[in-house]
């Protein structure tokens, strides 16, 4: 009886899809170590971070681990978010990132700038900060950041969904992605966004991901019914909508995948071609 | 299956172009012209005649969300230095630039660094640093000025003593940078309120403000008398935090009524309800010319306040009152994972570290513990203890 109580309270809670361990800060050689802000879960992230929050609880956040390292005025804070899983991580990361920013190499990605250094690896978003303009104390902060990747677990490369993106007029380091609303609408979610710029066109492309052929199928219906049109059965279709927000739409699919460009006009119908042919094979 | 290739684009693209227009589909037609009957509020001593409903940007990144909500209306746009590390400013900036000036109004807020976990200022907090954020603001948001400029996250009366933060907003205001000082708060709010109301500092407070809070004829006090003395009160976090009331997220909450409720105060000039699609916005454009609650949504808000959600508030006021010296509020952190994420291995993880064992509460008859959230405490410490019997391998 006792046996199945505890396989009843297993099948109920677990889902099985993520595996994590509760972390320790690491130590910085010649620094103290300070833990004096609580572990914050998705109620008290306000708390930390204010309206930013809302953010980072739409892409899976689960908790954030928050140490001080302490050496005489110079402080460096650690900051460690998990998320549910890489997708997420990579999707808050990629919200925060600009081209204009330093990447350097760490985690899958990261950066510096002003005293900051931000990457991400697996499922973690890491943020180390100091305000100090020390070049000693940037230093330890950059040795930290190494330390830190190093300890978590989880894959050090981009999702690669990314590599579907053609890259004639692809901006460098500007792709993320959108776990919900994308274009603003609550049908369309979890696509990765690339932005292009060719000659004086700019456009962005969303590649959205499906689990099956007939996730696809729905997610394009519900666009082409908001849009009043008749929906489509399964298989594959190319459209140009004209989506009373965002103008001129370009949507194409085949079997599991859906391929959406905004930005181009009416008459750009052949570039939207081009590049949606490029990603659906 | 259909071949897709150019032609078939062109053929398909041209039809579908048609028959939206044939149609014509609400999406179409969704940005119409602003109505003039909008219910609106005058923000304090600013004279800012702002619609009830404004625009929390924070979480948006269609910058065709809002121009849509400029378009139909909305005034007063909500930002911050810090979110999405400033692109946020930047999306907002490149829409907002091809709008008259006087058309809308922008807040911005900036943080001051090194200001601790109990909100007092450290070393660390210096006017060079909040000012060098704030020009960068103004540069990203591509602006000679903004409205309101909120000192980010005040927690602490101690704040409002700091020359450093203070006179350095009041300096940006007679610059003309900033038309209208404030600050936001979500944490010690009444107390924070009710220091500000007695000053002659801030133009503007944006704070927490919800239907949930437990403390909530404290708001009420303090907000009346900052309103009294002429401060605008703009809403926040109206969702008491959350779109759902319970761990399976089955129950959201009413938004709209939990909007309504706030505007029932009038001290509150406006709201900032974050908004990341159109359906949002649509609902939220509807509160413009009807806030009047009816009673099913005043019953949605009692059944709301009843439920106690999924997540332990951190009070620790528990751990006083917990004859066996529980860790209650990891305990309810390794439930929250359990139930909340569907992460047994985490809170197998914690209730490891913790070291309790499977039936902790077993040797109370009754339990002395009186939840701030009125969660069943034994219940639920009974419920999540008995994990630490599964083997380890199932957890994978």
């Amino acid at each position: 009886m006792r046996n199945k109580i505890l396989i009843g309270l297993l099948l109920t809670v677990m889902s099985g899809t993520v595996s994590a361990q509760d972390l320790t800060m690491p130590a910085l050689q010649g620094y103290k170590k300070v833990l004096s802000y609580p572990v914050f879960g998705p109620d008290k992230l306000w708390n930390f971070i204010n309206g930013a929050a809302d953010t980072y609880l739409a892409y899976g956040f689960i908790d954030l681990h928050v140490a001080e390292y302490r050496k005489g005025k110079n402080v460096i804070k650690l900051e460690i978010y998990r998320h549910s899983d890489n997708t997420m991580a990579f999707g808050i990361y990629s919200t925060e990132r600009s081209p204009s920013f330093r990447f350097i190499n760490i985690g899958a990605q990261g950066y510096e700038v002003d005293g900051t250094i931000n990457f991400f690896k697996g499922n973690y978003y890491v943020k180390i900060r100091t305000y100090s303009k020390s070049e000693k104390t940037i230093q330890s902060a950059k040795s930290l950041s190494q330390i830190v990747a190093n300890m978590l677990k989880g894959e050090t490369k981009m999702p690669e969904a990314l590599s579907m993106f053609p890259e004639t007029g692809k901006k460098v380091n500007e792709e993320t992605y959108i776990n919900e609303s994308v274009l603003g609408h609550k049908f369309l979610n979890k696509a990765y966004k690339a932005t292009y710029e060719i000659g004086s066109d700019n456009f962005s492309i969303f590649i959205l991901e499906n689990k099956t052929s007939g996730e696809a199928t729905e997610t394009v219906n519900a666009y082409l019914k908001a849009t009043g049109m008749d929906p489509m059965g399964s298989g594959s279709g190319k459209y140009m909508l004209t989506d009373g927000y965002n103008g001129t739409i370009f949507l194409a699919w085949k079997d599991n995948q859906v391929v959406i460009i905004s930005g181009l006009s009416k008459d750009q119908s052949e570039i939207a071609d081009q590049y949606t042919s490029d990603i659906i094979k | 299956m259909k071949n897709v290739n150019r032609r078939a684009f062109l053929r398909t693209g041209i039809t579908g172009a048609a028959g939206i227009v044939a149609l014509s589909p609400s999406l179409v037609s969704a940005v119409s012209e602003p109505q003039q009957n909008f219910i609106t509020r005058t923000l304090g001593r600013t004279g800012m005649n702002v619609p009830v409903i404004s625009f929390g940007v924070m979480r948006a990144d269609n910058p065709n969300l809002c121009k849509a909500a400029y378009e139909k209306g909305i005034k007063l746009f909500d930002t911050a230095n810090g979110y999405q590390n400033g692109n946020n400013e930047i999306m907002l900036g490149n829409l907002l630039k091809d709008y008259p000036r006087n058309s809308f109004y922008l807040a911005t807020k900036v943080k001051p660094a090194g200001v601790d976990s109990d909100g007092k200022p450290s070393d660390l907090t210096t006017a060079g640093d909040f000012l060098a954020k704030f020009n960068t603001s103004l540069t990203r948001l591509k602006m000679d000025y903004v409205d309101i400029l909120y000192i980010h996250d005040i927690r602490n009366p101690e704040m409002f003593e700091y020359k450093p933060i203070i006179d350095t907003v009041k300096k940006l205001k007679k610059d003309g940078k900033v038309k209208f000082i404030g600050f936001s708060t979500h944490a010690n709010e009444p107390v924070v309120i009710d220091a500000a109301a007695g000053l002659n500092i801030f133009d503007v407070i944006l704070t927490s403000y919800n239907f949930k809070q437990t403390y909530v004829n404290e708001m009420n006090s303090a907000i009346k008398k900052a309103s009294q003395a002429g401060i605008g009160i703009v809403a926040m976090k109206t969702m008491a935090g959350g779109g759902f009331l319970d761990k399976e997220k089955t129950k959201p909450i009413n938004s709209t009524a939990a909007l309504k409720w706030v505007l029932s105060n009038t001290d509150v000039a406006t709201t900032i309800p974050g908004m990341t699609d159109f359906d949002q916005l649509d609902l939220n454009m509807k509160l413009l010319s009807d806030i009047s609650i009816s009673d099913a949504e005043k019953k949605d808000l009692i059944l709301a306040c009843a439920e106690t959600g999924l997540y332990c508030t951190g009070c620790t006021k528990c751990l006083q009152l917990c004859s066996k010296k529980l860790p209650v509020p990891d305990l309810m952190r390794a439930y929250m994972y359990a139930y909340g994420y569907s992460n047994t291995r985490m809170a197998y993880s914690l209730l490891g570290e913790l070291g309790t064992n499977d039936n902790p509460c077993k040797d109370c008859n009754v339990c002395q513990v009186n939840c701030t959230k009125n969660f069943n405490i034994r219940e639920k410490i009974s419920d999540i203890s008995r994990l630490i019997n599964v083997p380890a391998d199932f957890l994978a």
